[in-house]
């Protein structure tokens, strides 16, 4: 006979509100970030001193130079006139055209340092040793992921300091993007006049207005992926509403991710015109993986959809599994049924 | 002697001593008033004490039995102890008289019709299952010995998700926007420092080759 097998103990109360809760969550969760398993490259970063200092110089140095920035991938090269002024900013305009030139004024809170450290942490930042560019001398300094593949190289001139030089490269090691100056000549240049461009919207948002807004059920993260950092978040009144800019980088490329209440109209935005894809409500027209829809073949990337009573639009410069990891990151376009009410709701009370 | 006044009442409900009550009936005798008011009380005693009682429901009176002999004693339905059941007590007016002395004298035959207690409401049925809502709802739980603890988690969590789902609503109001990708656009660029999106290059400039690298290693 066999013997009666003694009754186990029944699981504590805590326990099972525990499992319940857990339940919740993970089944309220968004997807997982596909290149989760990705690690930030160890290194000792000797090639950091060249780039702080080309970010030293880029703050003293007055010059005039041809840029030239090309995407490989589209097969497409475009060629500026570029005149930078310390204090005033830097005026670009495509070489051989008639219209005024673009200048980016400079803010208080250029990225410069905080890319540089974003991609000290994501990458190992080594000194690749001396080269030349058209006949000068220059600084080769590398980024190389944990596998050691090249996601970046930096040019610097090795007599005036500047970065002279900038190179992308994707996963596969081709390259994505590709920037350059050439005939650099050091000293003040005639500043463009009938200049457009201007600064960045003025209203930074600190921590804890970013804070703030996540708790009023705001997409925020400091994390999109592992290699995908929150280096700053600015916020202007367009048409009486609030739009947040969150810019997110690994060091090497930007991702521009604009957040605005609301919900789009049924037909495309007539904004995104025939270059791009938009979506209608419930999100049609997007595809899950999100790393199809690219605008005008240049390597650039611009995406718009809604979710959960927000309007995502996505601008970026970077290679698609960079800017494909930034976006699935991103609420799911369409998420209007049960789970992403409830996942919203969550959301509200600061739980998943 | 004046009329009877309060004495009347204890009057008709037999509440006076043997010699008050002599006394009464012989003042009756002589004083109309008295007897026209005697006459009054009368009737509308026997009014309150004809007055139809509400149908005691079945169900709920098997129910409250249920409850009284705990359901799992075994006893009968029926009246809980210490006391009738609901639509079991005498009817309303129908108490014995304080001092408990049989009428006797010209009202006797009617106070006696009045004291009788009225007709016992019939039991429930003997046949018909009487059981506690408990135990119907622990009939329903699972046979093992975390069922109650399970059933608890999955009433939490349905309180959970539905306080989740109503705090996560409020969307009726969303407004329609259209972004507007060309002041994002120069918002990127002034943010990155390159052109903006949109800036297709000069037609001139399209090589259609991917450059190169022009460095050289020393």
């Amino acid at each position: 006979m066999r013997p009666e097998e003694p009754s186990s103990p029944p699981p504590p109360l805590a326990a099972v509100l525990l499992a319940a809760l857990a339940l919740c969550v993970l089944l309220t969760a968004p997807p997982g970030h596909p290149d989760s398993s990705g690690v930030p490259a160890e290194g000792g970063d000797d090639g950091m001193g060249h780039l702080l200092g080309a970010a030293a110089a880029e703050d003293e140095v007055p010059y005039t130079a041809v840029g030239t920035v090309s995407f490989p991938g589209a097969r497409q090269e475009r060629a500026l006139h570029v005149v930078s002024r310390p204090g005033e900013g830097v005026a670009i305009a495509p070489l051989g055209s008639r219209e005024p030139a673009f200048v980016m004024r400079e803010s208080p809170e250029a990225l410069d340092g905080r890319l540089l450290r974003v991609l000290a942490d994501t990458y190992a930042v080594v000194y690749a040793g001396p080269g030349e560019l058209e006949g000068r001398p220059v600084h080769r300094v590398d980024a190389l992921r944990a596998d050691g593949t090249r996601a970046g190289r930096f040019l610097v001139d090795a007599g005036t300091g500047l970065l002279v030089g900038r190179a992308v490269y994707d996963g596969s090691g081709r390259p994505f993007s590709v920037s350059r100056l050439s005939g650099v000549r050091v000293g003040a240049a005639d500043w463009p006049e009938h200049a457009a461009g201007g600064e960045p919207w003025g209203d930074t948002l600190s921590p804890d207005e970013r804070e703030e807004l996540r708790e009023g059920g705001w997409y925020l993260p400091e994390h999109l992926a592992w290699n995908l950092r929150l280096v700053d978040a600015r916020s202007t009144r367009l048409d009486g509403a609030r739009v947040v800019h969150a810019v997110y980088s690994d060091g090497l490329s930007q991702v521009s991710v604009f957040l605005q209440r609301g919900k789009l109209e049924s037909e495309h935005p007539s904004a995104l015109g025939d270059e791009s894809t938009g979506t209608g409500a419930g999100g049609d027209g997007i595809t899950t993986e999100h790393d199809t829809i690219f605008g005008g073949g240049t390597g650039q990337y611009r995406n718009v959809w809604e979710s959960g009573g927000f309007v995502y639009t996505v601008l970026a410069d970077a290679p698609t599994g960079l800017v494909s990891s930034a976006v699935t990151a991103l609420p799911e376009p369409g998420a209007f049924g049960f789970w992403a009410r409830v996942q919203r709701g969550l959301s509200r009370w600061g739980i998943g | 002697m004046g009329h009877l006044g309060e004495r009347l009442s204890a009057l008709v409900d037999g509440e006076l001593g043997p010699v008050e009550h002599e006394r009464a009936l012989i003042h009756l005798a002589g004083c109309e008033t008295c007897r026209f008011e005697a006459d009054m009380l009368r009737r509308l005693k026997r009014r309150l004490t004809t007055l139809g009682e509400p149908e005691p429901d079945h169900d709920f009176l098997g129910r409250l039995s249920g409850l009284a002999g705990g359901g799992t004693s075994g006893r009968p339905p029926g009246p809980p102890p210490g006391g009738a059941g609901f639509g079991m007590s005498p009817p309303l007016g129908s108490s014995r008289p304080l001092g408990g002395h049989p009428p006797t004298g010209p009202f006797a035959a009617e106070a006696v019709a009045d004291a009788s207690p009225a007709a016992p409401v019939a039991p429930p049925p003997a046949d018909r299952p009487v059981r506690r809502r408990a135990d119907r709802f622990t009939s329903l739980l699972p046979a093992f010995p975390g069922g109650r603890y399970a059933v608890a988690g999955v009433a939490v969590a349905t309180a959970l998700l539905g306080s989740a789902f109503v705090a996560g609503g409020g969307d009726d109001d969303t407004p329609v926007v259209e972004p507007r990708i060309a002041d994002f656009a120069l918002e990127h660029a002034l943010t990155v420092r390159q052109l903006p999106f949109g800036e297709e290059p000069p037609a001139e400039t399209v090589t259609g080759a991917a450059p190169s690298e022009t460095e050289q290693t020393r």
